[in-house]
């Protein structure tokens, strides 16, 4: 999967490298705050043109701000935005940490991307920003904010005179809470094509018997349908068992192993069906690969984090999620393959080289997680 | 992740430039950093600050770059606060917010200013251009009698002949401002009066003329963008596409005319403008989320003719008609109504015409079918 972040952004990146046109838009800064206990992560991003106004990094005075010269104004524009953002958790301060600065580009021209951390004496449960960032050099700019905590988020506008912005985490109700996990576990088995992957491996021999040395389609349905309900289950107890325990904080495996043996289960399972090794109890496989697949899923979730008011509920509905979303796709999936277990294009053709590919690809992403810098 | 990415924050791709040279921003004129002396010049001078704020307002005009509206609002900020404040600045204050279509707060200012001094020509000009964008005729008629005893007897004409033009009388109108002598007019009026030709022209039907206005407008003021805007609408509703684009290159950075960028290559059949559609369609959301109606109209006509979704646009329409009311406004709404066939949302607007006897040959097909 994180390949396929990875394609989706430089594809991002590139249709706004290609557009000329820049839309003259009001002055906006980018605030996003996420929120982990009483951790604080973010980034705020100005506009280089209005970095130039609020604190002058045009060294040479050629009307052309260089990254030379935006990098050499790094400390003061450090010392500007502290002086007009600040965060604030319940009756606290949440003092700011900014990381190097880099640049992002958005629609109207590139921007400084400030990246930070903060730390909360307490859980955060109320926020407070006080955000006067270019008040005095241009009245109108505000401040678009991104709250995110865990898969809720909010959006905010920051600036104009007045009091500092309250914002309240706790509000969503549990049902809220609930839903929006359970989505978020929907959308990830969905757009996470490597567990799919990973059942269709399973499941494509399920219709089949491996008899004499050669597959011959399963007479009735029953043993078929019992087949694939032993490897579905066998799969969902074992991810959730790991993957409550992982995103209890019980257990923790490095992200790169976890991705790496994945990639590596799908190898094994869809040459298995090209070279048959185990042919009878493959819920054993599906439990074994599973309790990887489900510290794959808990990653995704340690980065989403969970609210802390329902960390247990919410936990349970992504899970549910996943369920959903995967028996979503076997049930769709799995008449049509019975209805044509019998015919030879499906044993001599689809079996195999459907199962060589799935291998081929799991292979480059084997050696993209297991070989390759992480981007 | 991305899909928990709220909508309309694009979702950041920060990098680290490979080299030190790389540009990252050309600054526009007068977008520079000012020391804090030259600053405080500002706010102890006001000889100082109000022609560099009028500067800033006439580079948003003719730029259509919205933060010059902010760096001339930064610059008035402390002279709004010194009472009394001088009518001159209320007046520059209230032009500013008229430009970010805050109509209300602008005639707030203006009446401000009219009370310190009654006479003052601008203020009656700038509260008879808010009330007519808004509707509201006869009190705009009002603004104009007033500026009579002030202004040159031209200005005051076309203040009072552009709303009777929207009255009843636009045919008298018309025929009024076209004998009006070209010589005597500053160059600003002179651009105003072949805008208003064109745009009355077009009104009564007359295609060709109002093209030969408008182009003989351009001709004297190139960076009128409302003028430009108009001109490209009616090669638009003429489908002429290709000569629309000629007319818009090198202003692809303002909104309002990449709006009419993309809808001339959707006419062309040209394919490739997914990155400008959401281009604008991010712009416009932002702006939603700011709480702001600057280009309201132009959503609307994006949702109605780019997005092609009417039910979206018939509600940027309603909202937009609740803070202006010119014709162009009034076409948006009859046209989302009738797309999103609820002729019951342009029943206002409908009566608003009937009551006020606005002529628009453009109207029309509209109004005939949504009666």
């Amino acid at each position: 999967m994180r390949s396929w972040k990875r394609a989706a952004g430089s594809l991002a990146l590139m249709l706004m490298v290609s557009s000329a046109a820049l839309a003259h838009v009001a002055s906006n800064g980018f605030l996003v705050v996420q929120v982990h206990g009483q951790q604080l992560s973010g980034s705020i991003e100005l506009a280089v043109r209005d970095v130039e106004l609020a604190i002058g990094v045009d060294a040479n005075r050629d009307g052309k701000v260089t990254w030379g010269e935006l990098r050499a104004g790094e400390p003061q524009l450090m010392k500007y935005v502290a002086q007009h953002l600040s965060l604030g958790s319940q009756d606290s301060d949440c003092p700011v940490n900014f990381q190097a600065l880099q640049v992002n580009e958005r629609v109207d021209g590139n921007y400084a991307w400030l990246p930070f951390t903060a730390l909360c004496p307490l859980a955060v449960r109320q926020l407070r920003i006080r955000y006067s960032l270019m008040d005095d050099i241009d009245p109108s700019h505000r401040g678009l904010l991104t709250l995110i905590d865990g898969a809720i988020s909010q959006t905010g506008v920051l600036g104009g005179k007045g009091a500092p912005a309250l914002f309240t985490l706790d509000a969503p109700s549990r049902a809220r809470a609930f839903v929006d996990y359970l989505q978020a576990g929907i959308w990830h088995i969905w757009s996470g094509i490597d567990h799919l992957l990973f059942l269709f491996s399973l499941l494509l021999p399920a219709v089949l018997l491996r008899q004499r040395g050669r597959w011959e389609p399963v007479p009735r349905a029953r043993p078929a349908f019992f087949s694939i309900l032993k490897v579905v289950t066998a799969f969902t107890l074992a991810h959730s068992i790991t993957l409550s325990l992982a995103a209890l904080d019980v257990v923790r495996l490095p992200s790169r192993l976890t991705e790496s043996v994945i990639a590596a289960s799908i190898v094994v399972a869809a040459l298995n069906n090209i070279f048959p090794l185990v042919t009878e109890n493959r819920a054993r496989i599906a439990f074994a690969f599973g309790l990887l697949h489900g510290f794959g899923f808990a990653s995704v979730l340690a980065d989403m984090g969970l609210p802390h008011t329902a960390r247990l509920l919410s936990l349970l509905a992504f899970n549910l999620g996943i369920e959903a979303g995967q028996l979503a796709v076997v049930l769709a999936v799995m008449p049509v393959v019975y209805a044509f277990r019998s015919g030879a294009i499906y044993r001599r053709a689809v079996m195999p080289w459907g199962s060589a590919v799935i291998a081929a690809l799991a292979l480059v992403w084997l050696v993209q997680r297991a070989f390759l810098p992480t981007g | 992740m991305l899909a928990l990415a709220p909508i309309g924050v694009a979702w950041p791709a920060p990098y680290l430039p490979a080299s030190d040279a790389q540009v990252l921003a050309e600054l526009p004129v007068g977008a520079r950093h000012e020391s804090a002396p030259a600053r405080e010049l500002t706010r102890s001078r006001l000889d100082i600050a109000l022609p560099l704020a009028q500067f800033y307002v006439s580079r948003a005009r003719a730029s259509g770059d919205l933060r010059y509206l902010g760096y001339a609002d930064a610059l008035l900020q402390p002279w709004l606060r010194q009472a009394p404040v001088a009518p001159a600045v209320l007046v520059l204050e209230a032009t500013i917010l008229q430009s970010r279509h805050a109509f209300s707060a602008a005639l707030v200012q203006l009446d401000l200013a009219l009370q310190a001094q009654p006479d003052n020509a601008q203020a009656w000009l700038t509260r008879a251009t808010v009330l007519r964008v808004q509707g509201r005729y006869t009190e705009a008629m009002a603004a104009c009698v007033h500026l009579a005893s002030q202004a040159d007897a031209a200005i005051t004409d076309l203040c009072r002949q552009s709303v009777a033009g929207l009255t009843g009388n636009l045919h008298a109108a018309y025929a009024a401002i076209a004998a009006l002598p070209r010589q005597g007019l500053a160059s600003e009026a002179r651009a105003w009066r072949y805008s208003e030709l064109g745009e009355m022209a077009e009104r009564l039907g007359d295609d060709a003329a109002a093209e030969h206005w408008f182009n003989e407008g351009l001709q004297l003021a190139p960076e009128d963008f409302y003028m430009r805007a108009a001109c490209a609408d009616l090669l638009l509703r003429q489908a002429r596409a290709a000569e629309t684009l000629q007319l818009l290159t090198g202003y692809e950075s303002m909104e309002p005319m990449l709006l009419r960028i993309v809808i001339a290559r959707q006419l062309l059949g040209d394919s490739h403008g997914a990155q400008d559609r959401a281009l604008l369609s991010g712009a416009f959301e932002v702006e939603q989320q700011r709480g702001e109606a600057v280009h309201r109209r132009e959503q609307a006509r994006f949702l109605l003719d780019i997005a092609q979704q009417p039910e979206e646009a018939l509600s940027a329409a309603q909202d937009n008609w609740r803070v202006q009311r010119e014709p162009d406004d009034v076409l948006i709404l009859l046209r989302s109504a009738q797309a999103a066939h609820h002729p019951e949302a342009a029943a206002a607007a409908l009566a608003f015409l009937q009551q006020q006897h606005l002529e628009d040959v453009r109207l029309e097909p509209y109004r005939r079918a949504l009666r």
